[in-house]
């Protein structure tokens, strides 16, 4: 889990980026400080507002409940909220309050609020929020400059939330990606001394690595004598991925290891040709099954057939 | 011989998943004609080594997937077009077996040899083009 000093550098959030959307929000410094002034009221009616916003919207609504069930969890939210709603008039727009901000949408992403229930809950707490100023305050010039102040800055604070939630979002895939890799680069013991890794998909750069690392480590473990790469499952075996295993060929060799090379379909072998990829210094086998033999005989075993 | 286009394809290749991207959309075509399976492999394994070169020399470009029919033959071509370094010296890029990436230097060379017609132009300076087409066979 990214902390949110991590994601604001990520995301750019930086003076520059925070002077260029308050411009753009047009949160004035008047605006702040007409926050800033409404903070008694907002102190007045933070429980009046808070408790409607959770018992009049969001128990009213099944889908929400959902995410209140425990007594503990609502407590720290309701909690959270009036403490959040205050910070709208503390007359203060810098890094922290952006970061502050941006750890809504992270939390959001985390427990999975989707963006429409954000959304939604937020207008009807500005709604909320108006009424209770307009009922206070009467209708006024001066009122209707709170109430756009307050729209102003909440409307800034939803930009960042929402970008935040979305950041999140694709770092999470990323995080899925990443983990069906490794999942999908298994090392797996054949006998004492074999091990046969089988590649499947795309092997970019960064797949290569950690493939090749991945397997060098199962070799002195293990003390493989015998490798075998299979690479029925790789679509395209291009210079790149040729060179890929020229080099885990010579580092296997290092180890004191052999490396056999199967799976390698009649196309991929035409295409290697034309390619001019020299592979002679691996062992290559059409199928999977004749480079087991072939290892098996190099550690001294042998595939019998039972009773023969 | 005048070659007609058939169907033009635009793709941009500015990260590594991209070179995916260009490989995929050449297979899908070259599967779609009719291509053999033999074909299918030259044509795609050229088709990433030309976009791959893009993103490692010239780290962004596009590729323009062009159907295209000489009147009796169909073909695919392929251009690779970046406005990266350029290739100061063309025949010693295309000899083979040299790279200034640290890797085989297959990749020019290999593909000349894995299609049916092959066009290298570069600038230093102003960058690289590379045509392929490949044939379908009878
Ligand atoms: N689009 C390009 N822009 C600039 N230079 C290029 C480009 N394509 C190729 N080159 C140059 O030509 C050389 C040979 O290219 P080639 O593809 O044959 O080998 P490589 O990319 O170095 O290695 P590999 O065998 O992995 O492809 C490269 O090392 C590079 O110097
Ligand atoms: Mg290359």
């Amino acid at each position: 889990m990214p902390n949110s000093r991590d994601y604001m550098a990520r995301l750019g959030f930086d003076a520059q980026e925070l002077s260029s959307r308050r411009h753009f929000f047009q949160l004035t410094d008047e605006d702040l400080a007409r926050l800033a002034a409404l903070r008694p009221f907002a102190e007045r009616h933070n429980d009046a507002i808070i408790d409607a916003f959770y018992n009049e919207l969001l128990l009213q609504h099944p889908e929400s409940r959902l995410f209140f069930t425990d007594q503990a969890v609502f407590r720290r939210a309701v909690t959270a909220q009036k403490r959040y709603f205050l910070q709208l008039f503390s007359g203060v727009c810098d890094l922290d309050y952006m970061e502050d901000r941006l750890r809504v949408g992270t939390t959001h992403q985390r427990i999975g609020v989707a963006p429409k229930w954000y959304l939604g809950a937020y207008a009807h707490y500005l709604r909320l929020i108006s009424s209770h100023l307009f009922r206070e305050q009467g209708s006024s010039p001066d009122s209707e400059l709170s109430n756009r102040s307050i729209q102003k800055i909440v409307f800034f604070d939803m930009s960042i939330a929402i970008e935040t939630y979305i950041a999140a979002g694709v770092e999470a895939i990323q995080r899925h990606q990443s983990a069906i890799r490794e999942l999908s680069t298994p090392v797996i013991q054949i006998s004492e001394r074999v091990l046969l890794l089988p590649l499947i998909g795309t092997i970019d750069t960064v797949r290569a690595q950690q493939v090749m690392e991945k397997m060098l480590a199962r070799v002195v473990e293990a003390q493989a004598r015998v490798i075998i790469l299979d690479i029925a499952g790789v679509p395209v075996v291009d210079t790149r991925v040729a060179n890929h295993l020229l080099q885990t060929t010579e580092a296997v060799r290092l180890l004191g290891a052999t490396t056999i090379l199967t799976g390698i379909r009649a196309q991929v072998a035409q295409t290697l040709v034309q390619l001019g990829v020299d592979l002679s210094t691996m062992h290559t086998c059409s199928s999977l099954q004749e480079g087991l033999e072939m290892a098996l005989s190099m550690t001294g075993r042998a595939i019998t057939t039972r009773g023969a | 011989m005048t070659v007609r286009v058939l169907s033009h394809q635009e793709m941009n290749i500015d990260n590594e998943d991209d070179v995916v991207l260009v490989r995929r959309a050449v297979r899908t075509l070259a599967e779609a004609r009719g291509f053999d399976s033999f074909a299918v492999s030259a044509l795609t394994t050229a088709a990433t080594e030309l976009s791959r070169n893009v993103w490692v020399h010239a780290r962004k470009g596009k590729a323009f997937i062009e159907e295209v029919t000489d009147g009796d033959r169909t073909g695919i071509q392929v251009e690779f077009v970046d406005q990266g370094p350029g290739i100061p010296d063309i025949e010693w890029s295309m000899a083979g077996g040299h790279s200034t990436a640290k890797s085989l230097g297959l990749g020019l060379s290999g593909s000349k040899r894995l299609v049916d017609a092959f066009h290298i132009e570069s600038e230093p300076g102003k960058g690289t083009r590379v045509r392929i087409t490949k044939w379908k066979r009878f």
